[in-house]
């Protein structure tokens, strides 16, 4: 032991040999040690919770510098760096993700991208979000602006999810989680997008619910074309069902008595309440002008075009708006068709004929009331009508055979009576017009039908 | 501790032999050694230095570079005590012909 001591006084000259020996151990070895801490440290943190995780190794001293989701996060992710054989310090750099009050979330839509924004909760759900929207829209550009914060509701994801779907159903528009209320507003893609969206809501998870929901359908859009050269009607647009489809179709024939009806008109959700009351009327209204154009936009009813004659554009504008339910808006934009040139009485007469042949003037059952779909008839009798202002014009009312007699004679007598009135209203001179009355005395077809009794049930014009 | 002894351990081992030769040298060395004093002085700055290391009061690369260094100087002085001692004992079987 004592020849340690003396023996170890001379060991002094092996450290000059050896401070070089150290002096280029640590020139070889520092930077290879720090990128194998580097690489060990990132190792063990690849499956914690922790957004921009950065680590710089100085020596052996490991600076973790992340955004945790949680302080067990935070503290977990440190002690596992800690634990890395070989680090011998690590810096704190961490924080705690910060806490969004209200917690929102929001995702946009406009003509050339969807943009998703807000907060989300963690990175994964960010994600999750943004292929969701990859996913659902297609070849539309998503642009990912989310920030990463706590304080998301429960079930956060399932419900934006949800919003992602819907975005697909607007043209644009902004769908926006606020805590656990949704907004929605914007322009929906399709008429019925609008319903599906609503329809959808109701499978938004557990404690969600709609604040509000201003989302616009596009304009529900309705069209007649009334075309004289073609003696057409054509009906584009949408109606909301197929039993209101055969109703207006039908309608239509019965109102357009010369016209072949032309129907290219499509099924959709999304009509304005009041659809088929209003359209009815604004048909029939139609059906008076010799030619002209029906636009029923949402609630909104255009109808443009010539009348016949002066008085049938008066009551026109006056009458069509007064039968609509409320809240529906009527523009007329009503010309009068020019005075055809005067005929002579036998022309006159042939025309009588032609459009009494095409159609017949109805009234309602067992009364002198004329049917309001046989207007567009009547404003053609009476634009022939002044056409032949020197002629005498006797206008001869039948019945069919049902009924009594004499109820028969009184009531063809007073439908002849309502249909001069009717003539006369349209400012044709009153001493021109006899109206008489023949019963069930001249059938034109047997009694026995239907189809009989609807012929003999008849305005004749006959010219003197 | 482990972990640096196993990833430096070629340069624990040369200074191991380092420490080695410098201790056969040592033996029969005959120039000056290192004074009392001088050796009282030469523990306490290693002391200081251990302890310097052991509470991690330098940071970073230096940090490092010191232990490396304390890590590196125990294999030499293991290495020098034996050195010694099989030159010592290897004179004391075959005293040199005087």
């Amino acid at each position: 032991m004592h020849g340690l001591f003396r023996w170890s006084s001379k060991w002094w000259p092996g450290t000059i040999p050896l401070a070089i020996l150290w002096g280029i151990a640590a020139w070889s070895n520092t930077t290879a040690l720090e990128s194998d801490l580097a690489a060990r440290s990132t190792a063990v943190l690849k499956d914690a919770l922790l957004d921009k995780t950065q680590i710089t190794v100085d020596g052996r001293d490991v600076t973790l510098a992340a955004d945790a989701f949680s302080e067990d996060g935070r503290r977990d992710a440190m002690a596992a760096v800690e634990a890395v054989p070989g680090v011998r310090l690590v810096n704190d750099e961490t924080r705690l993700v910060p806490e969004a009050k209200p917690f929102i979330w929001w995702v946009g839509r406009d003509v050339v991208r969807v943009t998703l924004g807000g907060s989300a909760p963690l990175p994964a759900s960010k994600s999750k979000l943004a292929e969701a929207a990859h996913a659902a829209l297609g070849n539309v550009e998503v642009v990912d602006q989310m920030n990463l914060s706590r304080g998301a509701p429960p079930r956060f994801d399932d419900a934006a999810l949800l919003l992602i779907d819907q975005i697909g159903k607007l043209k644009d528009g902004k769908i926006t989680i606020s805590d656990n209320t949704v907004s929605l507003s914007g322009m929906a893609r399709d008429l019925g997008g609008r319903e599906a969206i609503d329809e959808s809501l109701k499978n938004l998870p557990e404690g969600f619910s709609v604040a509000s929901d201003d989302i616009k359908a596009p304009p529900y859009v309705f069209q007649a074309y009334k075309d004289p050269v073609a003696v057409t009607l054509t009906l584009t647009g949408y109606v909301p069902d197929d039993k209101v489809h055969s109703a207006l179709v039908a309608a239509a024939g019965r109102k357009f008595f010369s016209e072949k009806v032309v129907d290219n008109l499509k099924s959709s959700v999304g009509a304005p309440s009041g659809f088929a009351a209003a359209v009815g009327p604004a048909l029939g209204a139609l059906s008076r002008l010799s030619t002209g154009t029906l636009v029923v936009s949402d609630r909104e009813v255009k109808l443009s075009g010539d009348a016949f004659y002066d008085a049938a554009a008066v009551q026109i504008r006056a009458g069509l708006g007064k039968g609509f339910p409320q809240g529906w808006q009527f523009k007329a934009d009503i010309s009068v068709k020019p005075a055809q040139a005067p005929v002579d009485a036998t022309v006159c007469q042939q025309l009588f004929s032609d459009l009494l042949a095409k159609g017949n003037i109805g009234f309602q059952s067992a009364q002198a009331t004329i049917d309001s779909d046989s207007l567009g008839l009547l404003d053609r009798l009476t634009e022939t009508a002044l056409r032949c202002p020197a002629a005498n014009i006797e206008v001869a009312g039948h019945t069919d055979a049902d009924g009594e007699d004499s109820f028969n004679q009184t009531l063809s007598e007073k439908r002849a009576q309502a249909v001069v009135d009717y003539l006369v209203k349209a400012g044709l001179p009153a001493d021109r017009f006899t109206a008489t009355g023949h019963g069930s005395t001249q059938p034109v077809a047997s009694n026995d039908t239907d189809e009989g009794k609807a012929q003999n049930r008849r305005i004749e014009f006959v010219v003197k | 501790m482990t972990y640096l002894a196993t990833y430096h351990w070629g340069w624990l081992l040369g200074s191991l032999l380092l420490g080695f030769v410098a201790g056969w040298i040592a033996v029969v060395h005959r120039g000056p050694g290192v004074s009392k004093v001088t050796a009282g002085w030469l523990s306490v700055l290693a002391a200081a230095l251990l302890a310097a290391a052991l509470a991690r009061v330098i940071p970073g690369r230096p940090g490092y570079w010191l232990d490396l260094g304390l890590m590196m100087f125990a294999p030499y002085l293991v290495g020098c005590a034996i050195g010694s001692w099989l030159r010592d004992r290897a004179i004391s079987r075959h005293p040199p012909a005087v």
